[in-house]
């Protein structure tokens, strides 16, 4: 009897190894990213802030937890908050992506803050971004650098004005 | 009888509801609860010399408050600004003077404000002073800010972002919110350079 059940349960352990990797895909690959872009600095400007869109093309929730870039000292996930007329900049552990959901990081709301630039940021570089979710998968990608008056004119900023 | 107890319990839960709103509000009074900021003449510091606010008599003046640490809120409204201003005829653009002003004067020197400005619009100024200089202004202003500490070591500055329009005598005739486009900002300075 208990060699019985002894089988059935490592029989059980046996496909749930097997078929794990195959029915919980990473985050990584159930993420979409696009319009990627980091805004081109001003002269003195030591931070500058990535912006890309995330779409999450799975039945889970996903996180994004981490970035790291070469182009930047420290690299952090940020939001903005506009409370009582003050704008607020604060580290955030992780941006949520909903289940077949999209999250769009943009001018004022959640957006990977480059601190400390190693070199100024010029319109036509291209700066590498290692995303991290929150199983621990990786994404890589490029974004372009683009001067700010530029994103500005393509895309009218959605700006919190209700608090 | 039951009736009654619902009325009581509703409106309990309204004097609940309110009274927390009313606590909140108490808490976190609004930056602009004392009314319209009175603004007025000031003098700080350019690269090029000290520049006072008088010295600009006779033209429309765009007044901003931040810091060139600034990594997002600073440059897309200064970008807005730049704008807002290249959209004007020469001879409108001739009749204002855009002004940035730094929150963080430990920070920025006026040669730094002065290299980050051009940016964004040839003939904005930068202009810096004491933290105690700076503190008045902004308080004339009802400009609000307080530094963050960041856990890498650094620090930002969390500030109100308004635009302030000060009309050609000297005087602040509007302030705009955070976030409105190059075409509203135009069109309200448009609108100044009109009245006498």
């Amino acid at each position: 009897m208990l060699s019985k059940f002894t089988a059935l349960f490592c029989a059980c352990a046996l496909l749930s190894v097997t078929y794990a990797p195959a029915a919980l895909a990473s985050a990584a690959s159930s993420i979409r990213i696009s319009h990627p872009y980091v805004t081109a600095v001003a002269p003195g400007q030591t931070n500058s802030a990535a912006f890309l869109v995330l779409k999450n093309t799975s039945a889970r929730n996903h996180a994004l937890v981490g970035a790291s870039s070469p182009a930047a000292k420290i690299v952090q996930l940020h939001t903005h908050l506009h409370v009582n007329g003050m704008m607020e900049m604060r580290q955030v552990k992780q941006i949520p992506i909903k289940a077949h959901g999209k999250t769009v990081l943009k001018h004022g709301g959640f957006h990977i803050m480059l601190i400390n630039l190693r070199k100024p940021l010029k319109p036509g570089e291209q700066v590498p971004l290692t995303l991290t979710f929150e199983d621990g998968s990786h994404q890589e990608i490029s974004a372009p650098v683009i001067k700010l008056s530029d994103t500005l004119k393509s895309m009218p900023m959605k700006m919190d004005r209700h608090h | 009888m039951k009736r009654i107890r619902w009325i009581i319990a509703a409106l309990v839960v309204v004097l609940l509801i309110a009274g927390g709103f009313y606590w909140r509000s108490m808490r976190h009074p609004s930056p602009n609860s004392a009314g319209t900021p009175q603004g007025g003449d000031f003098t700080l510091q350019s690269a090029d010399g000290p520049r006072s606010l008088h010295d600009f008599r006779g033209k429309v003046v765009l007044l901003y408050f931040g810091y060139t640490f600034c990594p997002d809120i600073c440059p897309t409204t200064l970008t807005l600004i730049g704008q807002a201003l290249s959209s004007l005829s020469p001879a409108q653009q001739a009749k204002i003077q855009g002004i940035f002003v730094t929150v963080d004067p430990a920070r920025d020197t006026a040669r730094k404000m002065k290299a980050y400005v051009r940016y964004f619009y040839p003939g904005l100024i930068g202009l810096t002073g004491n933290p105690q200089e700076i503190a008045a202004v902004a308080r004339r202003y009802g400009v609000v800010y307080r530094k963050h500490e960041e856990k890498s070591g650094g620090y930002l500055i969390d500030h109100s972002a308004f635009i302030y329009l000060i009309g050609r005598h000297g005087t602040l005739r509007r302030t705009l919110p955070h976030g409105v486009p190059a075409a509203t900002i135009a069109a309200a300075l448009r609108q100044l350079l009109r009245q006498p």
